[in-house]
């Protein structure tokens, strides 16, 4: 058992450090964004069961041959409060410190992720309250919000209309496609052609359908566990840019990438006119609306379209993904 | 019939735009609608418990009145919203100033109408 806990300790401390490093640059990830999504999300879990695991499996090694066997052992002897039978088994102090720092550590985990949920979905809940207050649906409304765009109607039927100079256009998700809300300010419809706003509200449209922010609630809540750990930091702005990419690839089935690009480049001047006070990313990222990030690759990628994936890579990707997941779950379970 | 979502925001919006708190007879008068007065109520209350409107018990009938005002809730959601976009003009000239001759020429050719 301590060769597993030294595989699976060696397994984080990859999937911590050099890994996130190197996939958050990697330019595979423009040509197949969702295969990028797929290791993140792999790498995550992975990361979580090796980096719990170890020290878990450390500590349980006296007790029995195999995770299982000495689990239940350890059970057995706390219930009979059988102190002589860990001096026979030659537990040290050391196998309870590892044991209890991994229990704790697991705990912290899925804690922090029942934590965030929770709290994101109260603040999204309550941005959700205000903007249908601050701002006006289309619904019903339709020349006074639209007005030159009136002919748009039926693909903005379901957005709001927010009176504000700075362009803006984001995306609120709810639990059902009733709850959630698509924003678009005045500034973003003056400044915005037809083709262009349309291409922009299929982008936000994309995130609300691909249900993106449950891809990247959990990297917020590792974040929140884990700060200093490079995986969190990288893997949560590495998610957020790839379902911009996902929304782009949507918005691009019926638009141009000329619209597209357009449409981001003019909705980037005037926001720094907003009447923003500072806040630290991470406190606004907690509730964040998606749509609003715009990286270089995201860019480039709209620029000039990258050459797909073929299949052997893209199996290539998902066969690691799996193993990643699989191997050290499979380990945990029934090796020695 | 106003929905219930269009009541809100009408009656947050004479709150808004009040000067003092207001009962809910008062609301009921100024919406110049025909709404009976439990309905405003219920407005009121819902309202209440989203917590952006706070009602006095000390007087009779209870007054409410706006906890914040449109602008600070404007800029409450645009903080929220703007707080990650990070300075999206710089990061546009630095992705202009990276590309190659051929690809600004292209990008150049795209944006202009």
């Amino acid at each position: 058992m301590t060769i597993l806990a030294i595989c699976l300790a060696a397994l984080a401390f990859v999937l911590a450090v050099p890994v996130p490093r190197i996939l958050k640059e990697a330019e595979f990830r423009s040509r197949s964004p969702w295969g990028a999504m797929l290791l993140w999300q792999a790498i995550a879990l992975a990361g979580g069961i090796s980096m719990v695991g170890a020290p878990m499996v450390y500590g349980l090694g006296p007790f029995g041959d195999s995770v299982p066997q000495a689990a239940g052992e350890v059970l057995k002897l706390m219930a009979a409060a059988d102190f002589a039978a860990l001096t026979d088994l030659g537990v040290h102090p050391g196998h309870i410190f590892a044991l209890c720092f991994g229990v704790l550590l697991g705990g912290h985990l899925l804690l922090t992720l029942l934590l965030t949920y929770i709290r994101v979905l109260g603040q999204r809940r309550r941005h959700r309250d205000v903007v249908r207050l601050l701002s006006t649906p289309v619904d019903g409304n339709q020349a006074a919000t639209l007005g030159r765009h009136l002919s748009l109607s039926p693909e903005l039927i379901d957005a709001h209309v927010l009176e504000h100079e700075a362009p803006l256009a984001y995306c609120l998700p709810g639990r059902t496609n009733a709850g959630s809300v698509t924003v678009l300010s005045r500034g973003l419809l003056d400044q915005l052609s037809e083709s262009e706003l349309s291409a922009v509200v299929a982008h936000e449209k994309t995130h609300l359908q691909q249900r993106h922010h449950f891809l990247t609630m959990a990297f917020e809540a590792w974040y929140r566990a884990l700060p200093w750990l490079p995986t969190t930091r990288h893997g949560r702005a590495a998610v957020t840019e790839l379902t911009e990419m996902l929304a782009d690839d949507g918005a691009l089935q019926s638009h141009t990438r000329a619209d597209l690009l357009r449409a981001l480049a003019l909705s980037s001047a005037g926001v720094e006119h907003a009447d923003v006070r500072g806040q630290t990313a991470t406190e606004a990222a907690e509730a964040t609306p998606q749509g609003t990030m715009i990286t270089t690759a995201r860019l480039r990628r709209l620029l000039v379209p990258p050459q797909r994936l073929r299949r052997p890579a893209l199996a290539g990707i998902v066969a690691i993904a799996a193993a990643l997941v699989l191997i050290p779950s499979a380990a945990l379970l029934l090796g020695a | 019939m106003a929905t219930l979502g269009g009541l809100e925001r009408s009656v947050m919006s004479l709150l808004w735009d009040s000067t003092e708190p207001l009962s809910a007879n008062d609301v009921r008068d100024r919406l110049g609608e025909d709404l009976a007065v439990t309905t405003v109520l219920t407005v009121l209350s819902r309202l209440e418990r989203k917590e952006m409107v706070r009602r006095e018990r000390s007087t009779r009938p209870h007054r409410y009145s706006a906890v914040a005002s449109r602008e600070e809730h404007t800029v409450e959601m645009l903080n929220e919203v703007l707080g990650t976009a990070g300075d999206r003009e710089a990061v546009l000239a630095r992705f202009i100033g990276s590309i190659p001759d051929s690809e600004a020429a292209t990008l150049r050719r795209l944006l202009q109408k």
